[in-house]
Formats: structure tokens, C-alpha cells, sequence
């Protein structure tokens, strides 16, 4: 019985221990790969200062749009 | 009127036994509180199914086809087991026993002459060797999560990894509950048994699946419901633990935007996770790999119908051969013992020491960091219960503070108790696998 205890106890602070240290290379692991990528291969901020473009340009082609169909109903209405 | 007898007795009223009326009420019970209450109804509604399937009486729907034929065969059937598993006494019991000790060629023997005399297993059993004895099932669910898993909140702040390991000490924690409990006589449970058991305190459905189905398959039943229900309960169980374990001043504090993550570390991470677990813990590679699989496939980009089929239709599949398979091991025999009682009390002690470790040791960062960069509320988020546990810690601080939204911070250490029940898996595994 008093083995069966000693075994849980050597579970726990193994276990516990492990599962410590692997998360703890993890978070280094995870650290040196973001900066290894923020160094060798940059996200170009492409996708951040095209939104705006394309926020502009959508009434531009709304104007566009309506003055044709507004010239299409006119042809419609001439025949 | 000989017919009219032979009827009766094949009727299951003439046959049930009460053990089995109870366990059928149990499964309209988990229906109930699936259909009526919303509990995790994707899985309590196919095991509280399975588990009315199982306990049919003279069905053997659940049984294997030697089971089948101990249970219904005649004299002449029990000799020739008798004979196949090398045992001298024909008493069902006697043949039970034998044909669970039996080495492979007795076993293999003793099938052969069930299925001789026209016994088969049951669908059930069919369905859980396939799905759970095999240990295909969760893996595969494991891989649906992976690819539903969105790593970024965790890699722009990866040391919530820290809360993700903390919560995990309800894992052992519990063990050496159950283990206790075996040391006083009150239960009795093997070191397997209570590793198992112990692995509810994950709060992971598929991982406590596969650790019971490896380490204690007697229990599995049990574990399986125990986990599912404790996670449906999670809105219950983990705010008192939270509120009782921070002051009003720390569930106020409000945490910095989270850095944009760009996508080549979103397509990194999976792959750098699975060459650390295949350098230190091979015995995690099963779970660990099939999710980095299906995170990779998520975040590659370039394989989104794959992606789509493991987080939708495939998960889905697997989901009901899963929970029928877990259903089938709620038969009588097996389920109504003391044993459950003790895990049932077991697993949701895992849990609140699990929250309460995650809870504490977000405080210990928070007062690392100067003491007002942390809130301590994102650390019950380490049990993983993806994604219910971020919620309730988002739910938590919105009442101190309606400005305060904690959801992306809390996915942090949620996706990290994954990873970190995972790992503890692997550990049990190779410590007393």
C-alpha cells in the first residue's frame, strides 16, 4: 500500500516537472522561432495600407455604377 | 401456448435485470440533461443513446461474441469455451474471468468457437473496437481541434504557456487523491487506474479518452462521462474558485492589446511543437501529432478542403461512433460499482485544483510583472475545455470591469492546457503504461 503512495507521489512530481520543463522550452522555442521570423522573413505591411484603398475607391465605383444605370433607364425610357 | 411462453420469455421485461432498468434510466438521464439543459450535446446525446443500447436485455448489443455466448449459449457452448480457454469448470463467471485473463492463442480459440456456434459481437462492441480500442477515435477528434485551434493569442503572449502547465497539477494532484483513497481501503484502484482518472482533471474529452482506453479500460465509461459532464459544468464550477482566489482589484485589471502574429509563425508553431515533443516525449507523439497535424493544415492555407473535412464532416463522424462506443461501456456490470462514485467525486476535485492552481499562478506572474499586467482571471483558462473556460474568464472580468475583454486573452493559456494535458498524458503514459 505504502508503494502504491510512493508511486503516485513519484507520478506527481514527475509528471508535474515534465510537463513544467517541456512548456518551458516551448515558450523559448516559440520565442527564438518569432524573432528568427520577424528577422529573416518580415511580413511585408502590405495588407494593413490596402484596406484603406479599398475603402476609398468602393463609392468611387458606386457614383460610377449609378451614372450608368441612370443612362441606361434614360435609353430605356427614349425607346 | 408453448409459443406464447417462448415470446415471454424473450421479452425484455421477463429478462431485465435491475441493474440494467437503472442504467437505462441513466442514459434518459444524460439525454435529459443533453437535450433539455444544452450539456455538451454533441457527446451526451450519442452516449446517453449508446448507453440505453447497451443495457437492453438479451441484446448483447455491448458484449463481445464470447461474452454473447457465455451469456446465451447452452451446456454444450460453455464446455467447448471451457475447453478453448484450457479452464475446467463451465460456471459463466469461472469462463468470464478466464476469457479476460486468457493470453492471445486461448483467446483467439475461444472466439473461434462463439462464432462457430453463430455468436458475434455485438454493434456496440464492434463500434468501440474500431473507434476506442483501437485508439483511432480520439486521435482523430484530436486533429478536428487541432485544425480548429487558432494558436495566435497564444504566440503573442506565449508565456500563458506558464497557466497552461499550472492547471495541469489538478491532473496529479487527483492521483494521489485516488491513490489515497486505495492506501485507506475505501477503493480500489491500481496506479493505471488513478493516472486515468486523474486525467479528467485535463478537461479534455479526447486525451481523458485516450489515456482511460490505454491505462484503465475497465473505468472508461465513467472517466469518459465524468469528463464530458465536468466540462459542460465548467460555467459552474470554475467562477466561485476564481472569485474566492482574486480581489476586485485584480479581476479589474485590463490587459494590452495582443501583438498582430504573423502567419509564418502561425505556420511554424505546429511544426516546431512537434519537433520538441518528438526530441523529449515520443509517448505524447500520438495526440501531439495528430494536432500539430491538423493545425498545420489549418494554417498552411493550402490544403482548405482537407482542413474543412477534419474540422466539420470528419469530426462529426467520428463524434457519434465515439460517444455510442463510450455509451456501450455503461453497461450494468460495469458502471453501477462504487468505483464510479469515487471518480465522479475524484474528477471534479481535479478540476477545481486545476483552476485553482491556473488562477494562482496567474497571480504570481501578474505580481512578477509589476502587478497590474496580468489578470489572474485568464489563468482558470488553463484547464483547456476550449473554448468554454476562455468565456467564463471573459464573462468574469466583464463584471468587474464592462470595459474589460478578456476572451483573446484567456484563448492563450486555453489552447496552452491542450498542449499541457497532452504532455501530462504522454508522461502518465509512459510512466505506468
Amino acid at each position: 500500500m505504502d508503494n502504491l503512495m510512493s508511486e503516485g507521489l513519484s507520478l506527481m512530481v514527475f509528471g508535474m516537472g515534465f510537463v513544467f520543463v517541456f512548456l518551458t522550452l516551448l515558450v523559448f522555442a516559440t520565442g527564438i522561432m518569432s524573432k528568427l521570423i520577424a528577422k529573416v522573413a518580415p511580413e511585408a505591411p502590405v495588407p494593413a495600407k490596402s484596406a484603406p484603398v479599398v475603402a476609398v475607391a468602393a463609392p468611387a465605383g458606386d457614383d460610377e455604377l449609378v451614372a450608368v444605370m441612370t443612362a441606361a433607364v434614360h435609353q430605356f425610357r427614349k425607346d | 401456448m408453448d409459443k406464447l411462453m417462448d415470446l415471454w420469455h424473450a421479452s425484455g421485461v421477463y429478462n431485465i435485470t435491475g441493474g440494467q432498468a437503472f442504467m437505462i434510466l441513466i442514459g434518459l438521464l444524460l439525454l435529459f440533461l443533453a437535450i433539455r439543459k444544452n450539456f455538451e450535446p454533441l457527446l451526451l446525446v450519442p452516449i446517453g443513446f449508446g448507453g440505453i443500447l447497451a443495457n437492453i436485455p438479451e441484446a448483447g448489443l455491448a458484449m463481445s461474441a464470447v461474452e454473447n455466448a457465455i451469456h446465451l449459449g447452452g451446456p454444450e457452448m460453455l464446455s467447448n469455451l471451457a475447453a478453448a480457454l484450457h479452464i475446467s469448470s463451465t460456471e459463466p463467471e469461472a469462463l468470464k474471468h478466464a476469457y479476460h485473463l486468457a493470453d492471445s492463442a486461448s483467446h483467439t480459440a475461444a472466439v473461434y468457437a462463439a462464432n462457430d456456434h453463430g455468436f458475434n459481437n455485438g454493434m456496440l462492441y464492434n463500434f468501440y473496437l474500431v473507434a476506442i480500442a483501437s485508439g483511432a477515435a480520439p486521435l482523430i477528434i484530436f486533429m478536428g481541434v487541432g485544425a480548429m485551434t487558432d494558436f495566435g493569442p497564444l504566440l503573442a503572449n506565449p508565456k500563458t504557456l506558464f497557466l497552461g502547465a499550472a492547471a495541469q497539477f489538478g491532473i496529479f494532484a487527483t492521483i494521489m487523491g485516488a491513490v489515497g483513497l486505495t492506501t485507506l481501503g475505501l477503493m480500489d484502484f491500481t496506479i493505471q487506474d488513478a493516472a486515468a482518472i486523474g486525467i479528467i482533471g485535463g478537461a479534455d474529452g479526447p486525451t481523458a479518452i485516450y489515456v482511460a482506453s490505454l491505462l484503465a479500460p475497465d473505468l472508461l465509461g465513467a472517466i469518459a462521462v465524468a469528463a464530458y459532464s465536468y466540462m459542460a459544468l465548467v460555467p459552474l464550477i470554475q467562477p466561485p474558485i476564481m472569485r474566492a482566489l482574486t480581489t476586485e482589484a485584480e479581476r479589474k485589471i485590463s490587459m494590452v492589446q495582443l501583438r498582430h502574429v504573423p502567419k509564418t509563425e502561425k505556420i511554424m508553431f505546429p511544426i516546431v511543437l512537434l519537433i520538441l515533443v518528438a526530441l523529449l516525449l515520443p509517448d505524447a507523439a500520438p495526440l501531439l501529432g495528430m494536432f500539430c497535424f491538423g493545425n498545420l493544415m489549418r494554417e498552411c492555407g493550402v490544403v482548405d478542403r482537407l482542413s474543412d473535412t477534419a474540422q466539420n464532416a470528419l469530426i462529426n463522424i467520428v463524434t457519434i461512433f465515439l460517444g455510442l462506443s463510450v455509451g456501450s461501456k455503461l453497461s450494468a456490470d460495469k458502471f453501477l460499482d462504487i468505483q464510479t462514485l469515487g471518480i465522479l467525486v475524484l474528477g471534479v476535485i481535479a478540476f477545481g485544483i486545476g483552476t485553482a492552481c491556473g488562477v494562482l499562478m496567474a497571480k504570481v506572474m501578474n505580481k512578477m510583472a509589476g502587478g497590474n499586467a496580468i489578470n489572474p482571471l485568464i489563468g482558470s483558462a488553463g484547464v483547456s475545455a476550449v473554448p468554454m473556460a476562455a468565456r467564463v474568464s471573459n464573462k468574469l472580468g466583464l463584471e468587474s470591469n464592462s470595459q474589460n475583454f478578456l476572451l483573446m486573452h484567456a484563448m492563450g493559456p486555453n489552447v496552452a492546457g491542450v498542449i499541457g494535458s497532452a504532455v501530462a498524458a504522454g508522461v502518465m503514459i509512459k510512466f505506468v503504461g
